[in-house]
């Protein structure tokens, strides 16, 4: 108990210390960050001393950017959490590793969340008046209860989920489905729930016409689940860019002294394999024997080539001394997929599915590694123990596809389809019966007794919804330089249409008719940013963390070494 | 000393550096919550004990700020009562003489302005509130072709704004007052997008009330000066009615448009008004909010 504490102190502590490790442009990206949040504390140190009064909000609209933003960020979370559906519903591979990164995101989104309410707050040092229990907790009656529950609730699902599956991939064990499937199906539900939630809080108010509409729900999730999926695919690009060691082509040299003259494995050699992988032990003698058949030996210098991409032959390798680095190229780059330690494998799976190499093997250093031909390997998982151990490293690489991210494409792609048909829906419903509750839609589509402040904001992100729905919709967006594309308009013109247009335009005109036009001010834009910096910084921090760890280059068994 | 020592050295002081400048607007930060604040209860949770000596702290509080020792009381709603409120549009002829009676008998900022009571200017024979004028300023009024209506807190049977207070920190009392705990709320601003009648304010900066036009007569839910960032609306003047007098409003008003009384009481003027007049209006009565103010006509 004493040692599992210890370990996870250790592992607590090497995280935390990697964070603040990096070449320079990490630490250029870092210090900016950290120098908007401060600028951002700045300023909501100033709203502290001055009251709301520095922001832009009025009795008329009392509600700004900060919930504009925190309505936003709902949606990213829950849209991030969306993923996990076709990896663990239809078990689709290739969004395996997508996952922690989106679930990251949601972590990331959710305190950002808590950070723009707690900004919105009047009193923010009266918080623990909502603490159930402690203060008055107005639940079920108030949906800003539930929104309570709902958003930490959600936190702690992807905080323990991220940290347990990382942790596993630390100690290189294999996470049991008991401690973790059950908390992601809820975390599922939880991502629907604290969307419809935010929703609700707008839709349940019967004196705002322009948000009484039982179709803010359906938008509310169809614009998440495009603005999440985008944000994420954009983050992905920028591990992969950030992973990537050196350009391809020069990874390794072509000398293979050390492949010309493998000597032939023997029993030590397995002995000294089980000493790494303790489940070699359950099995049998025959199978050991029999596995031996074509196995070789391989003394290898650094920077020797063990496989190369897109060749095809049958072997499959365990590391015995000495680390091997994975690496796959794509678009002209190079990236670590996985870092292979003593008792490790690579190569695997093309030798037992008989494909070609997804990657390239390099030594790191002076290595000793066993190969096996895939029949050896076969007759080696026919003890369940071994099978499993080999079954479930199989998955533990980093691997960001192209495909996986076109898979990504098509969630925004229909979502986005889905998003602009509610749309229209709703537009149609305002303008069409012509009621006295259209004022609302009016000022935000066409401007309303001359108060234009919307308009330009909502058009822009129709303009900017539709080139990002043309471009989705094109078969141009496979290229990942135009997805880019649709995926920055898309998030920008969903922010706008769910800030600008949707929390806004609810105030005006007022219950009682007035028309009040509502601008940010300078130091409510400053909070905003801080947030949103401070967001993104913990962002990087926790890919900082988890791309090593999910590479297997940070692992219990090199603790201890510098990275 | 290594460079990368000094280059950490260096960036770990001019990092707390920017910390520290970044938090220094916080010097400025003085009376905004003390321990007893911080601490204080919920108003339903107060006993007579702890509520008497609240309500001594906050008599020392004003008398601090404003240099007048006021009288501030904890008035409860009394039995067998429940206030409506009848307003006569035939009548009101918008003179506002309503809003600033408010203003000044509920302690309301003066810089930035709070007042309970809003008048709309409406075109003869709409009710529509997209046509009304907040801001009418004429030399004279009333002006032909128009009619005045005031709004103010309906006090709902149905609040939605009690609804969707996270914390409770609003609720309605047996007299039918929907009152907030200034003490207790948050700021969240929930109930003031829920009111359908804009008729809630919140407190973006520290009131302003010149300290000669301070009314010491205060109420704990209602008139007492309030702090920044907390939500406030009309209460009908709980200092005077729970004390068996008129809201200000009413006293003031110099055609006689406003009625208030006990609804319970078949005696009283708001009963005889709902029992005899043929036509008269709940604001917005489709919301399902049931407002206890009701506008009438004399026909």
């Amino acid at each position: 108990m004493i040692q599992a504490t210890r370990n996870y102190f250790t592992f607590l502590w090497r995280c935390g210390r990697i964070a603040f490790v990096g070449d320079w442009r990490y630490y250029a990206w870092m210090g900016l960050l950290t120098a908007i949040c401060l600028f951002g504390l700045n300023a909501y140190c100033k709203q502290l001393v001055h009251g709301l009064i520095v922001t832009g909000m009025t009795d008329e609209v009392s509600w700004g950017v900060y919930i504009a933003n925190f309505t936003f960020l709902v949606g990213v979370a829950a849209a991030a959490v969306m993923m996990v559906i076709p990896v663990y519903i239809y078990g689709n591979e290739d969004l395996h590793d997508l996952v922690i990164f989106g679930e990251l995101l949601a972590v990331a989104a959710i305190v950002m969340c808590l950070a723009f309410v707690t900004v919105d707050l009047g009193r923010p040092d009266r918080f623990w008046h909502l603490i159930p229990g402690v203060g008055q907790f107005n639940f079920p009656a108030s949906m800003l209860s539930w929104d309570v529950i709902v958003l930490n609730g959600y936190l702690l699902l992807n905080v323990y989920i991220c940290g347990y599956l990382l942790y596993c991939r630390y100690q290189k064990k294999k996470p049991s489905k008991w401690f973790y499937y059950p908390f992601v199906f809820i975390a599922i539900v939880w991502a629907v729930s604290i969307h419809t939630v935010t929703a609700f809080l707008y839709v349940g108010l019967g004196g705002r016409p322009f948000w009484n509409s039982a179709i803010v729900g359906p938008r509310f999730l169809a614009s998440a689940f495009t603005a999440g999926p985008a944000l994420i695919i954009l983050a992905l690009q920028v591990v992969r860019r950030v992973t990537a060691s050196a350009p391809a082509g020069i990874t390794g040299r072509a000398t293979t002294s050390a492949l010309a003259a493998p000597r032939p494995a023997t029993l030590e050699d397995l002995d000294l394999l089980a000493h790494h992988l303790p489940e070699l032990e359950t099995v049998s003698m025959d199978d050991r024997l029999a596995s031996l058949h074509g196995a070789t030996v391989l003394d290898v210098a650094t920077g020797d080539v063990l496989l190369r991409q897109r060749t095809t032959e049958d072997s499959a390798f365990f590391v015995l001394s000495g680390r091997v680095v994975v690496k796959r190229e794509e678009n002209g780059r190079s990236r670590i997929t996985r870092s292979a330690g003593p008792g490790e494998q690579f190569g695997e799976v093309s030798a037992l599915a008989g494909t070609p190499r997804v990657a390239t093997a390099t030594a790191e250093e002076r290595s000793l590694v066993l190969r096996l031909p895939a029949a050896s390997l076969r007759r080696l998982m026919q003890s369940h123990k071994m099978n499993d151990i080999v079954q479930s490293r199989m998955s533990e690489r980093l691997m960001i596809t192209d495909h996986g991210l076109l898979m990504l494409r098509s969630i925004v792609q229909v979502s986005m389809l889905i998003n602009v048909f509610l749309l229209l829906n709703e537009v149609f419903k305002e303008f069409y019966s012509g009621n006295l509750h259209v004022a609302s839609a009016k000022y935000l589509f066409i401007g309303l007794h001359g108060h234009y402040a919307l308009v330009p904001w909502i058009w822009t992100a129709i303009g900017l919804n539709v080139i990002a729905m043309a471009l989705l919709v094109l078969p141009l967006s496979r290229s990942l330089k135009w997805l880019n594309v649709a995926c920055v308009l898309c998030i920008i013109g969903i922010w706008i249409e769910k800030g600008m247009g949707l929390v806004i335009p609810g105030f005006i005109p007022t219950p009682l008719g007035a028309i009040v036009d509502y601008r940010p001010s300078l130091n409510e834009t400053l909070v905003c940013l801080g947030i949103w910096a401070f967001g993104l910084l913990l962002y990087t921090i926790f890919l900082r963390m988890a791309v090593p760890i999910l590479q297997g280059r940070l692992s219990k068994a090199n603790e201890g070494q510098e990275l | 000393m290594t460079r990368r020592n000094f280059l950490r050295g260096a960036a770990a002081v001019s990092g707390l550096t920017a910390l520290a400048a970044s938090l220094s607007p916080l010097l400025e930060l003085s009376d905004f919550t003390n321990v007893d604040q911080f601490m204080q209860k919920y108003y339903k949770e107060l006993t007579p004990d702890e509520m008497a000596k609240v309500l001594k702290r906050i008599e020392g509080e004003v008398q601090r700020q404003y240099g007048i020792r006021p009288h501030v009381r904890d008035y409860k709603p009394m039995d067998g009562v429940e206030f409506v409120y009848c307003l006569n549009l035939t009548r009101c002829i918008g003179c506002r003489k309503c809003v600033h009676a408010c203003v000044a008998e509920n302690n309301q900022s003066r810089n930035p302005e709070i007042q309970y009571i809003r008048v709309l200017k409406l075109p003869h024979g709409s009710l529509d509130m997209d046509k009304a004028d907040h801001n009418y300023a004429p030399a004279a009024v009333p002006e032909p072709g128009f009619f005045y209506m005031p709004v103010q807190c309906q006090q709902c049977k149905n609040p939605p704004c009690v609804k969707v207070c996270p914390v409770h920190a609003t609720w309605q009392e047996t007299d039918g007052i929907t009152v907030i705990d200034y003490s207790w709320c948050i700021g969240c601003r929930y109930c003031e997008a829920a009111c359908p009648y804009f008729a809630r304010r919140f407190n973006f900066a520290d009131p302003e009330i010149p300290k000669n036009r301070l009314n010491p007569n205060m109420s704990y839910l209602g008139n007492r000066p309030r702090k920044r960032g907390v939500m406030e609306k009309c209460h009908f003047c709980i200092q005077r009615t729970r004390a068996g007098r008129y809201p200000a409003c009413v006293e003031v008003c110099p055609v006689g448009a406003r009625k208030f009384g006990n609804i319970l009481d078949p005696e009283s003027e708001v009963s005889y008004i709902l029992r005899e007049k043929r036509i008269f209006i709940q604001l917005k009565e489709e919301m399902g909010t049931s407002p206890r103010f009701f506008y009438y006509f004399d026909v």
